[in-house]
């Protein structure tokens, strides 16, 4: 085998092994989990009636994160234009595993109809006055698509601009709420460091890092700060460090627990 | 050794490292916000059916599917007394891959409107009044 041929194959065996991460199941899920899925999505719906809130930040459990200290995995903005009203959740959502993610606005249904790895809700209701900021954006597609990136990295460096995850498309577009004057997403991540929001750092090894890259379409490394991402830190935008920051800020309450 | 070859080499020993090591890797992604795939349940849109056909515990078969561009129309005959039920459905799936006719469906009332599945696996969801308010979807970005 010439040098050209065996070059060939070492690229094709990594494309492959690439490939492999791109999955996109269309399997229907099973019954149990739809009947657990609508009955959360139901308890939510009741809780956050009972709360007197018109936009409540709503997280599920995608899949077990507790090697990274972390219970919730993914969360949205719920909203409703009137007491009696449905809920809806405004939330971004990765592509079956692509590099790139869309907006979408959802039932509450639709919220928990997924993969769920626990059939917990984490409800955070904002101050009145954050609220009251956030919901012409909820309800507003334009300001709802104004920082969103495309481009999508579950591990998104939080103060960067290449790629952005879904939570970290959720607190930008809250912070970007807050201040009229924020129309770019470094101007919504420098509010955010003003305001104290503190991400949560991943430890990460060398070798899961180059697993995860050349395994997943929806991994990226190339944003993260040499310093960091050399010493296995990978700070991103978890649904707990938001938690944390909004009431240890004093922007929303604590969380509360929905089964 | 050549430099292309020697890069070659090392190009393929690092792929086969990486093909090898993958799926233990991949058992623990860093995934800090869901790689949701949507949710490709079929919902009924509308039914024409005696109310006591989608009764808990029920057993149904599939007389016919209908496909359409956006979803499906499925007829279902209660196996117990012949009774029928034509639901029309929205989803990628209510017409591809769900169900055949002959599927044998049963059916689970919840709370929320009933489950239908054929096999253990939910192949439709039918929301009463509570169920319909916890349903929709639009895609606001491209």
């Amino acid at each position: 085998m010439n040098a050209r041929a065996v070059l060939a194959l070492a690229l094709l065996a990594a494309a492959q092994g690439a490939q492999a991460g791109r999955s996109c199941e269309r399997k229907l899920p099973d019954s149990r989990s739809v009947e657990r899925a609508m009955t959360l999505a139901e308890h939510t719906a009741q809780r956050l009636d009972a709360s007197g809130a018109q936009v409540v930040l709503v997280a599920r459990v995608g899949q077990d994160l507790r090697d990274h200290g972390q219970r919730y995995s993914h969360f949205g903005i719920a909203y409703r234009d009137a007491p009696g009203a449905p809920w809806r959740i405004a939330h971004k959502l990765n592509q079956c595993g692509t590099a790139q993610a869309a907006v979408y606005r959802q039932g509450l249904g639709e919220f928990f109809l997924d993969d769920l790895y626990d059939y917990e809700a984490g409800l955070v209701v904002p101050t009145p006055q954050v609220q009251a900021r956030l919901l012409p954006a909820l309800r507003d597609n334009r300001r709802l698509a104004q920082l969103h990136t495309p481009a999508y990295s579950m591990v998104a460096y939080p103060w960067a601009q290449a790629y952005q995850q879904s939570n970290q498309w959720a607190i930008e577009t809250l912070a970007a709420a807050q201040e009229p004057s924020i129309s770019t997403r470094p101007q919504a991540q420098a509010w955010l460091r003003e305001h104290g929001y503190v991400p949560d750092a991943l430890h990460l090894s060398a070798f899961q890092r180059l697993g995860a890259r050349m395994t997943a379409a929806n991994v990226a490394f190339d944003d993260h700060p040499n310093s960091k991402r050399f010493t296995d830190r990978i700070e991103t935008v978890t649904v707990d460090s938001v938690f944390c920051w909004m009431s240890r800020s004093g922007l929303g309450g604590a969380v509360a627990v929905v089964r | 050794m050549k430099p292309l070859r020697q890069l070659a080499l090392h190009a393929l020993i690092a792929a086969s490292l990486l093909a090898a090591a993958a799926p233990a890797v991949h058992a623990h992604p860093p995934n800090a916000s869901d790689a949701s795939a949507l949710s490709l349940l079929p919902i009924a849109i509308s039914v024409s059916a005696p109310a006591m056909v989608l009764s808990a515990g029920a057993v149904l078969s599939v007389v016919a599917v209908e496909a359409s561009a956006d979803g499906a129309v499925w007829v279902l005959v209660r196996a117990s007394d012949g009774a029928r039920a034509s639901l029309r459905l929205s989803g990628q799936l209510a017409g591809a891959m769900s169900v055949a006719a002959g599927t044998t469906v049963m059916v689970a009332a919840i709370s929320t409107g009933w489950v239908l599945s054929a096999a253990g696996r939910a192949i439709a969801f039918i929301p009463n009044e509570i169920g319909k308010a916890l349903l929709y979807n639009e895609r606001v970005t491209l």
